[in-house]
């Protein structure tokens, strides 16, 4: 019975690893290949699923114009389902079975802070294309890069708003637990003490929840001016709407991820008055670059809005094959090639759809500024527009108005 | 035909391709795919230890698991606890919370004691998302330190930080708990065990102290499982309140059921089966495009417990009877 | 005058109202035929689902009370077929583990198929009130919660009339409290079970048509429905449909009083931590119900 069983077990890993042997061949040297991280499952996926449009247009792009050395660019994806320890099996995978060069896309600031460690640990360059956590770009890793901004240059415009036009004397925090939403938390909770603005509640919740009520009838008894609130799309639609049906009204500020196609078409009109910091390229016709984007993006996908993902995505992978060009060559030894790429990024310094991109010291990218915006109503349809500074500024602030009071 | 010499060649020849596998086969991703079956190995035997020797019913299991990885993750990084020392003390901490679990089990049976142990792994995965001072939440604890390196007598230092290296830490362990699970299910403990499983109150009728077996065996239960945890712990050095989560556990008795329920060797074959099929099966998302790999396991599932009972050691043991 | 704790009390008794619907048909199913179903849940997210798609072709108030039927009846036949062919043909032959199994086999199966054909990006089923809010004297909600509530109270009223008024509903009743001698009776129990089952998911799927409609729909909304009606019917004794009603309202407010009160990060763990307390103190819950062994 002994021997039955040891046969049993062998043969059950011969089957397994013959079928696992079809899929373990090297990738063939060319097309080369560009390892993209993202949540493509999950209440996240959709956004992935936005970077992904941007990235794919910008592949595209490249290929019809011949490519990179004259051999196509191909993306491969690992899917990290938002969660830190899928996030660092789906990068491991990407960095030895399929043995990319270089690491890009990623969105989720806990899982990134997880892959980017991987990434400096196999000396593998990667360049983090939408998480706004300060700790990803602050640990002195050298092959770790960044083209979002951080949460504090994120948060920057809006703490400058808050102090200098709004100055309000309460606050409550209604945040996301997870790194995106604690940092944020940290940031604000500091620009509250510094201008005197007393801190009602600190009230959280899980990605994946619905249910709101609870933490937004507590908000409506606290009567806070201001209410931050760090969430992602799905969540934050259904925080506006269920704001609505308990007929809570409050000045809602949030980084800005979350003014997405989505989100619009969740929640409608009710998200009047909401707030963020936004790099919708759309708020930025007047750069002729932009605007070239914006077309481009639009003819592809059918009139599909670029909203902030996909312009992320976009300048994502052509920062990356712009630096994997300025090596001049790609050797076909892994390391060296890597490296040389490492090197390449340092130097970057390319217009795109966000704007500037260069890198500091760290990898962090300083130059694209993002501005704070609220959601006005043009037409009966939501809309962003930049509020402050006065120079940037599209429209001027709106007052929250009571439920009863509003037009639509 | 002599059958002895012959099953002590084949245990040989076994025992030496698995010692020899990843260096038989080189590929990294391929050695990372055997430790994790190793370390999958170690839980779900302790899982079906539970269910499949035992009669209980556990579906919190996940939880023995990840307080066994989080234990050892933060006393080595609060406390510095050389990480050798910390997989015996997770696996410790998990056998202290087997206790929690232990004692309902001695009034409750399959339905009422399945649900108290969702309920007693759901808490803990929210204690562990939520009491973020100790355990940073659902950020998960990252940069856990690896096993130790060990200085040999002639110098050489052997890391455990590859996929390599550290298989054979996996392995060695699987191996030692395999043998000592068998030596505990053919041992009178073992019988009591089973006997228990068959017919509880016929057995206490003949004097086993059922309720004694029952903490005994959920904390023999939880230690190795917390043990496994904290292999994973040092070997991932990343982990998250996931690992509590009540999918972890379903994949555990998935495992258990298509290898063969109550067998010493069903989860050994359920947990190299399920974990490489993992892999082999991506390719049929360049199919399909889309991931059907769960839809398969659940259709699996429920198609091994309607025709295939006793799993895939079942079918080859019925052969063997015929 | 609006009042915090009255209105997380009202908060409490709309969201119990619709666990209500999900655990009377999951103890019910398990007082008739013993089957604890862990994929109880995915019928309630069958149910939105369907109400999901019928709302694309019909909108408005039409649509969401032709979803509701529509709901129902999609997920009643999926219920005979799971009945008939899953796990009526288990009941004689294995052991309530295997059922246990067979039954997390099959929520597996269906939350990935799910996730594989309706995609993982939440939906929401269209409110036709959109989203306007009332304001009663000491508390605010919406009207589409208002009509939840009263939906779900009507159709529990619609229970109980059918389960004391009419043969069938006598029937299951006899067959729930001792099904040999329902048999020697001559109640065909084979029929018993099917529609005892197949009412049970069409409970589950209306009141997944509610829950998606007050919260969102996406293809792992099944799980935390279906603990929580586990829940529910341990805490009103498994079989007891009267307890599961109770249950219900008692769980909704505990869980909005506790996380408004104690802890907001914890308010999922009430449920669990009151199945734990009830099956330690009192194994056959506050109304008692079937004993545990």
């Amino acid at each position: 019975m002994v021997k039955r069983s040891w046969m049993v077990w062998m043969a059950a890993m011969v089957i397994c690893f013959s079928l696992m042997g079809n899929h373990s061949q090297l990738k063939a040297a060319e097309p080369f290949s560009i390892g993209i991280l993202g949540p493509f499952t999950g209440s996240l996926a959709f956004n992935a699923e936005e970077m992904k449009k941007g990235m794919m247009l910008a592949v595209d792009e490249v290929n019809a114009k011949g490519g990179v050395f004259g051999r196509k660019v191909e993306l491969i994806y690992g899917d990290t389902e938002a969660k830190p320890d899928k996030g660092v099996a789906a990068v491991k995978k990407l960095i030895t079975r399929d043995k990319v060069l270089v690491v890009g896309g990623g969105y989720a600031s806990s899982v990134n802070i997880a892959t980017t460690e991987v990434c400096q640990n196999e000396k593998v360059p990667i360049v983090v294309a939408i998480a706004i956590s300060p700790t990803i770009t602050n640990r002195g890793f050298d092959y770790v890069f960044r083209t979002s901004p951080n949460s504090p240059q994120f948060l920057s415009g809006m703490n400058d708003w808050l102090e200098k036009v709004k100055k309000p004397k309460t606050v409550a925090f209604l945040m996301e637990n997870t790194d995106y939403g604690r940092d944020g938390e940290k940031i604000w909770s500091a620009q509250s003490k510094k201008i005197g603005a007393k801190e009602l509640a600190h009230l959280y919740f899980e990605i994946g929840d619905t249910d709101f009520t609870t933490q937004i009838s507590k908000l409506k008894e606290l009567k806070p001016e201001v209410t931050f609130n760090i969430a992602s799309t799905t969540e934050a639609a259904l925080i506006q709407k269920q704001a609505k049906e308990l007929n809570f009204v409050t000045q809602w500020i949030g980084v800005g991820g979350q003014f997405t196609e989505a989100y619009f078409k969740m929640c409608g009109t009710v998200c009047q008055y909401a707030m963020g910091s936004s790099l919708e390229p759309t708020l930025a016709m007047k750069n002729p670059i932009v605007a070239d984007f914006v077309k481009r993006y639009e003819a592809k996908y059918q009139k599909a809005r670029p909203g902030i993902f996909s312009s992320q995505g976009y300048d994502n992978i052509m920062v990356i094959i712009d630096a994997i060009k300025r090596t001049g060559k790609l050797t076909g030894d892994l390391q060296k090639d890597r490296d040389a790429i490492r090197d390449a990024l340092r130097k970057t310094s390319i217009e795109l759809s966000q704007g500037k991109i260069e890198f500091d010291k760290n990898g962090q990218v300083y130059t694209v500024v993002p501005s704070p915006v609220q959601v006005h109503i043009v037409d009966g349809k939501p809309q962003l527009s930049i509020i402050y500074p006065p120079d940037r500024a599209g429209a001027a602030y709106q007052e929250p108005l009571p439920w009863g009071k509003r037009k639509i | 035909m002599n059958q002895k010499p012959l099953k002590f060649f084949a245990t040989i020849l076994g025992i030496i391709l698995v010692l020899a596998l990843p260096f038989i086969i080189q590929d990294r991703y391929f050695q990372h795919l055997l430790v994790l079956s190793g370390i999958f190995i170690i839980l779900t035997s302790s899982w079906n230890l539970l269910a499949g020797f035992s009669g209980l019913l556990n579906l919190g299991h996940a939880a023995f698991y990840g307080i066994g990885g989080y234990a050892s993750a933060l006393l080595a990084l609060k406390l510095g606890i050389s990480p050798w020392i910390g997989l015996p003390l997770g696996g410790i901490t998990s056998s202290i919370f087997g206790i929690f679990l232990g004692i309902p089990s001695f009034r409750l049976s399959g339905p009422y004691l399945a649900i108290t142990t969702i309920g007693f792994s759901e808490i803990l995965r929210l204690v562990s998302m939520n009491w973020v001072d100790l355990t940073r939440g659902s950020l998960g604890l990252y940069g856990i330190p690896p096993l130790t390196s060990i200085k040999l007598w002639n110098g050489m230092v052997i890391k455990f930080i590859s996929e390599q290296n550290f298989y054979y830490v996996v392995i060695i362990s699987a191996s030692l708990i395999l043998l000592i699970i068998k030596r505990l299910i053919d041992s009178e403990f073992g019988i009591s065990l089973k006997s228990m499983r068959e017919d509880e109150m016929g057995s206490e009728s003949i004097g086993i102290d059922t309720s004694r077996y029952k903490l005994t065996v959920f904390m023999i239960s939880a230690f190795l499982a917390g043990f496994a945890g904290a292999l994973y712990a040092h070997y991932v050095r990343l982990i998250s309140p996931e690992m509590l989560s009540l999918g972890e556990t379903f994949t555990i008795l998935t495992m258990v059921m298509i290898g063969g329920l109550g067998t010493l060797y069903g989860p050994v074959v359920g947990a190299v089966m399920l974990t490489f099929l993992s892999e082999g099966l991506r390719f049929l998302e360049d199919i399909v495009k889309l991931d059907i790999r769960f839809v398969i396991y659940g259709a699996l599932l429920m198609v091994t417990i309607i025709f295939m009972r006793n799993g895939v050691v079942g079918l080859f043991r019925k052969k063997s009877q015929d | 005058m609006e009042s915090l704790f009255l209105q997380q009390v009202f908060n409490g008794i709309i969201v119990g109202s619709v666990y209500c619907l999900i655990a009377i048909g999951l103890t019910m199913i398990f007082g008739v035929m013993k089957i604890a179903n862990f994929a109880h849940g995915d019928f309630s997210m069958l149910g939105a689902y369907f109400a999901i798609y019928f709302l694309l072709l019909i909108s408005g108030w039409v649509g969401w009370i032709g979803a509701l039927i529509i709901a129902g009846i999609g997920v009643g036949l999926i219920g005979l077929l799971v009945e008939r062919f899953l796990f009526r043909p288990l009941l004689t032959r294995w052991t309530d583990i295997d059922i246990i199994m067979v039954s997390i086999g099959l929520f597996i199966f269906l939350e990935n198929g799910a996730r594989l054909i309706f995609g993982t990006a939440p939906k929401m089923i269209a409110d036709p009130f959109h989203s306007q809010g009332i304001n009663l004297l000491f508390f605010s909600t919406s009207m589409i919660r208002l009509l939840c509530f009263f939906f779900s109270v009507v159709m529990i009223i619609f229970l109980q009339m059918f389960l004391t008024k009419t043969k069938m509903g006598v029937a299951i009743r006899a067959t729930s409290q001792n099904r040999n001698a329902s048999l020697l009776m001559g109640i065909n129990i084979n029929f018993i079970y099917s529609i005892t089952f197949v009412v049970g998911s069409v409970l589950a799927g209306l009141g997944g048509v509610l829950y998606g409609t007050i919260f969102a729909v996406f293809p792992m909304m099944g799980a935390m429905p279906t603990l929580k009606a586990f829940a529910i019917t341990i805490l009103g004794g498994m079989g007891n449909i009267r307890g599961a009603i109770f249950g219900g309202f008692i769980l909704g407010i505990a869980e909005t009083l506790g996380g408004n009160y104690i802890s907001m990060q914890y308010k999922n763990a009430i449920g669990f931590i009151i199945i734990i307390l009830v099956l330690l103190i009192i194994p056959q819950g506050l109304f008692g119900g079937r004993q545990n062994k």
